[in-house]
């Protein structure tokens, strides 16, 4: 009788979050169809470009990027772990991940636009969502396949074992899937938040740009004064930008780092543990201490709060369940079922409407006679594609040898990881507005350009991995390989690249993300009024939506350029990835 | 001339502006056709000193002599067999075991002759082109073994190569290794083999070397002259037993 209800409850539950994915494929469904009327703001954003405004801006781009990150972070927990835990989920939850990590999410900031500043009648409010919107989509894939793959390598004995000694739920979940998602959620979040920088001072560009709305911030700022050609307030906005982001680094991910290190699993003891002595301050510091306190008192007073907000429902329910149960044995369970069946059925019956509708939609505006520009996509696709190739070969070439070298060499890791981490951070599109000062107007200069931000949008993915990769070669293979006198080339090849390639690949695909997504705003410059582009995808897309305002070629470029990228990567870089981890794993 | 000679190595780690003293002023010698087995509690400084010998490490003072030379990195008489096997997961059970062979720029058909023979000799004919992944704990360990042996060296060091198999299994790798170091075909002179087990010890040494706890000092060296094979049941096998124990204890 008890495990009926709990069948009920529990089918109850699951009802409620088919619900709320409902809502959420609903809302995603309207914004699809809803055809964006509107509204571009015209006139000249008014944002000040004065030295004393600088930190109002930073404060500004700082407060959406903590709130983008902290949905990431949230978003990629749940769905990680979902994903991991509910088998039949994942096998839907990861293609579906893997395609919205290719979606080149700026294609999609003008949408994004429309959406939310319809939805709040053209406010401020809107387009800050906007924003947040775009910086969390470019943050939380990552994290999430981040949270996902430290879940599949839990070794299975130490799951069993905390099975084995009837560790509940909430406890497996605080002791163990925590800790083991630790370093890769801290090292992930780290490569996201730089990534986020990058699409934040973006969304600030093009919000001023091509979209014409003001989102006051760094961003905003840093192409205001290079428009009005005051190169000197552009530089100095940059150097507030670099001193942000390396405060950032020093006084809060480098001591993560440290402290997520001491949650990795290895089977052998591998040299003394790293250090940091922003970590010891923090921990030393009276402030530190108390926010610390204070966070966790806050946190456990709200967990009690949401106790208590669910608890007597639950207890009433239960009550109530007991004397049903006494008068009309099972029929609450069957009562149960029955409404969650009924509820089931809605739910699809209602969504199969949606699809249709949509796709009818959708079909309807792709089956309109193709305007002449469709018949350039190919071509596009194709110049876009070896702009990015180029950009990836240029940072294979380098980034190598250089995260081998980084890797082996104790005191380079030391002295050139902090100066790459900055580097990295230093968002490309922060240096756009001067790079576009430079080139603006020349010939071929675009092409160059392009290439250079793509570039740069591509080779820390790849650096970072690497690194990582060749750091994680167990102690026990190197000493092995030591042992029986493996050097040069032939270590290189027998431990060094099969080590490193799963890295290589992973570090390969989110490169690609990565670049796809700098070739929308690398391709289309406006800048003084005036339009420059390199021809490519990113380009036509860009001209589509801010120029001829053509929502066939929007959607046609859109579909064409993820189709491609999803092709690419379930024909090419999949099946490498499945190698790596069938062969290239290292496990005992 | 002994084969090793170890004449007072330390070993001091500096960890987080401490410094560690692991091992402190180990002496003893291994002669020739020897089997000996180092004892003593967990974290006195055995890894690390079979490390040392293997070339992989060096002494912060003292000396390590193979044949009378200082050891002064990998020497290719010395070979090593893992705890943890270490072998390559992308490399067959034949390309692991030629590994050492291919780095001493052997030419592949020879290569492959000895590889053949030790796979053969570890009695893993049909697995040859099997990854590490598709075997046993017990035939990963005998691929660790025949890697070892097919660079023919003079001495073999073992660090706990039977710890992570089962009674069973260790117990037929641990004959077999006997056999494999009696049989006058094979170029192993001596051994030198890491264990947590006494009994272990006591069934394959001719001398057992004992450590104390950390810093880890030689106690004593017990030599071990029951005839082979031997009876684990044997009384003069369970006295010596005792006997090591209560050094170590
Ligand atoms: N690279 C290193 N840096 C600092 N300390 C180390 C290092 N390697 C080993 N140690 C320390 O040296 C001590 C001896 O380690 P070792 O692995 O040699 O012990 P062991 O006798 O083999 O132990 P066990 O029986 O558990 O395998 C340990 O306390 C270990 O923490
Ligand atoms: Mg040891």
């Amino acid at each position: 009788m008890r495990r009926a209800r709990g069948q009920a409850l529990a089918s109850a539950r699951r009802q409620l979050m088919r619900l709320v994915w409902f809502l959420l494929l609903a809302g995603a469904l309207y914004f699809i169809y809803r055809r964006p009327a509107v509204i571009f703001r015209g006139g000249p954003p008014g944002v000040p470009s004065d030295a004393r405004a600088i930190p109002y801006y930073a404060s500004l781009s700082l407060a959406r990027m903590t709130a983008a990150y902290v949905l990431s972070l949230l978003f990629s927990i749940v769905y990680g772990y979902t994903a991991w835990a509910n088998r039949p989920a994942g096998r839907f939850l990861l293609p579906l991940l893997d395609v919205l990590q290719s979606v080149p999410v700026l294609g999609f900031f003008p949408a994004a636009v429309f959406f939310f500043v319809g939805l709040f009648h053209g406010g401020r409010l809107g387009l800050e969502l906007a924003a947040v919107f775009l910086i969390f989509t470019s943050q939380a894939w990552n994290i999430t396949f981040g949270v996902y793959e430290s879940l599949t390598t839990i070794p299975r004995d130490l799951d069993e074992a905390a099975r084995a000694f009837g560790v509940g739920p909430g406890l497996r979940f605080s002791r163990l899937l925590l800790p083991a998602m630790v370093p890769k959620l801290v090292y992930n979040s780290m490569l996201s938040w730089a990534g986020g920088w990058y699409f934040l001072i973006a969304c600030e560009i093009i919000s001023l740009g091509p979209v014409n709305f003001s989102l006051p911030g760094l961003g905003s700022y840093l192409i205001n004064t290079a428009q009005d050609g005051r190169l000197g307030l552009t530089m100095l906005g940059l150097a507030a930008l670099v001193a942000l982001i390396i405060a950032l680094d020093l006084l809060l991910w480098r001591p993560l780092g440290v402290w997520a290190s001491r949650f990795k699993y290895e089977l052998t003891a591998s040299g003394p543990a790293p250090t940091s002595r922003v970590l010891t301050m923090w921990r030393k510091w009276p402030v530190a201490r108390w926010t610390m306190v204070a966070g966790v008192a806050v946190w456990s007073a709200l967990r009690r709060v949401v106790r208590a907000v669910l608890t007597p429902p639950r207890r009433g329910l239960a009550a109530a369940e007991k004397v049903a149960d006494r008068r009309w044995p099972g029929l609450l369970a069957r009562l149960g079922s029955f409404a969650a069946r009924l509820v089931g059925w809605f739910i699809v019956a209602g969504l199969g409407y949606l699809v249709i509708r949509s796709v009818i939609a959708l079909g309807r505006l792709l089956l309109q006679p193709m305007p002449p520009e469709a018949r350039l996509i190919p071509a596009a696709l194709a110049a876009s594609f070896l702009r990015l190739s180029l950009a990836y070969l240029i940072s294979l070439a380098w980034t190598v040898p250089a995260a081998y070298f980084i890797a082996t060499n104790e005191r380079a890791y030391q002295v050139l990881m902090p100066v790459f981490e900055v580097l990295a951070s230093v968002p490309a599109t922060a240096l756009f507005p001067v790079i576009v000062f430079i080139i603006a107007g020349r010939a071929g200069g675009m092409n160059v350009a392009a290439v250079l931000l793509a570039l740069t949008g591509m080779q820390w993915y790849l650096l970072f991995n690497l690194v990582s990769g060749v750091r994680s070669i167990p102690a026990d293979l190197e000493e092995a390989a030591r042992a029986y006198g493996l050097k040069g080339r032939l270590y290189l090849t027998r431990v060094v690249l099969p080590a490193i390639f799963p890295s290589l690949v992973t570090g390969s695909i989110t490169a690609w993300g990565g670049g796809w997504n700098a070739l929308i705003i690398a391709e289309y410059v406006v800048y003084r009024g005036r339009t420059f582009t390199a021809f490519g995808i990113g380009s036509l897309l860009d001209q589509a939506t801010y120029t001829s305002g053509n929502l066939q070629m929007i959607w046609l470029s859109l579909i064409s350029m993820v189709l491609l990228i999803v092709t690419l990567n379930r024909a090419f870089w999949r099946p490498l990835y499945d190698l790596a981890a069938r062969r290239f794993k290292i496990e005992y | 001339m002994a084969l090793l000679e170890l004449k007072d190595v330390t070993k001091v780690y500096a960890e987080e502006g401490r410094s560690i003293t692991v091992l402190d002023r180990v002496s003893f010698d291994v002669e020739e056709e020897r089997f000996v087995c180092l004892v003593g509690p967990s974290g006195c400084g055995k890894s690390t000193l079979l490390r040392m010998i293997a070339g992989l490490d060096q002494p912060t003072s003292g000396r390590i002599l193979y044949e009378g030379r200082p050891v002064a990195g990998v020497d290719p008489h010395i070979a090593v067999v893992f705890q943890s096997f270490a072998l390559f997961p992308w490399l067959t059970v034949t390309q692991n075991v030629e590994l050492g062979l291919e780095s001493r720029g052997v030419d592949p058909t020879t290569r492959r002759r000895f590889a053949d023979k030790y796979i053969d000799q570890v009695g893993l004919d049909g697995f040859e082109e099997a990854y590490p992944r598709e075997l046993s704990g017990g035939m990963k360990q005998r691929v660790g073994i025949a890697r070892a042996l097919a660079v023919e060296p003079r001495l073999l060091c073992m660090d706990e190569p039977f710890s992570a198999l089962d009674a069973l299994t260790a117990q037929n790798l641990r004959e077999e290794v006997l056999s494999l170091w009696e049989d006058p075909n094979l170029k192993v002179s001596s051994i030198i083999m890491v264990t947590h087990g006494i009994e272990e010890a006591v069934f394959m040494a001719d001398r057992i070397v004992a450590f104390s706890a950390r810093p880890g000092r030689v106690i004593s060296t017990v030599p071990v002259d029951l005839p082979r094979p031997r009876n684990r049941k044997d009384e003069a096998f369970l006295r010596l037993t005792d006997q090591v124990y209560s050094l170590i204890v």
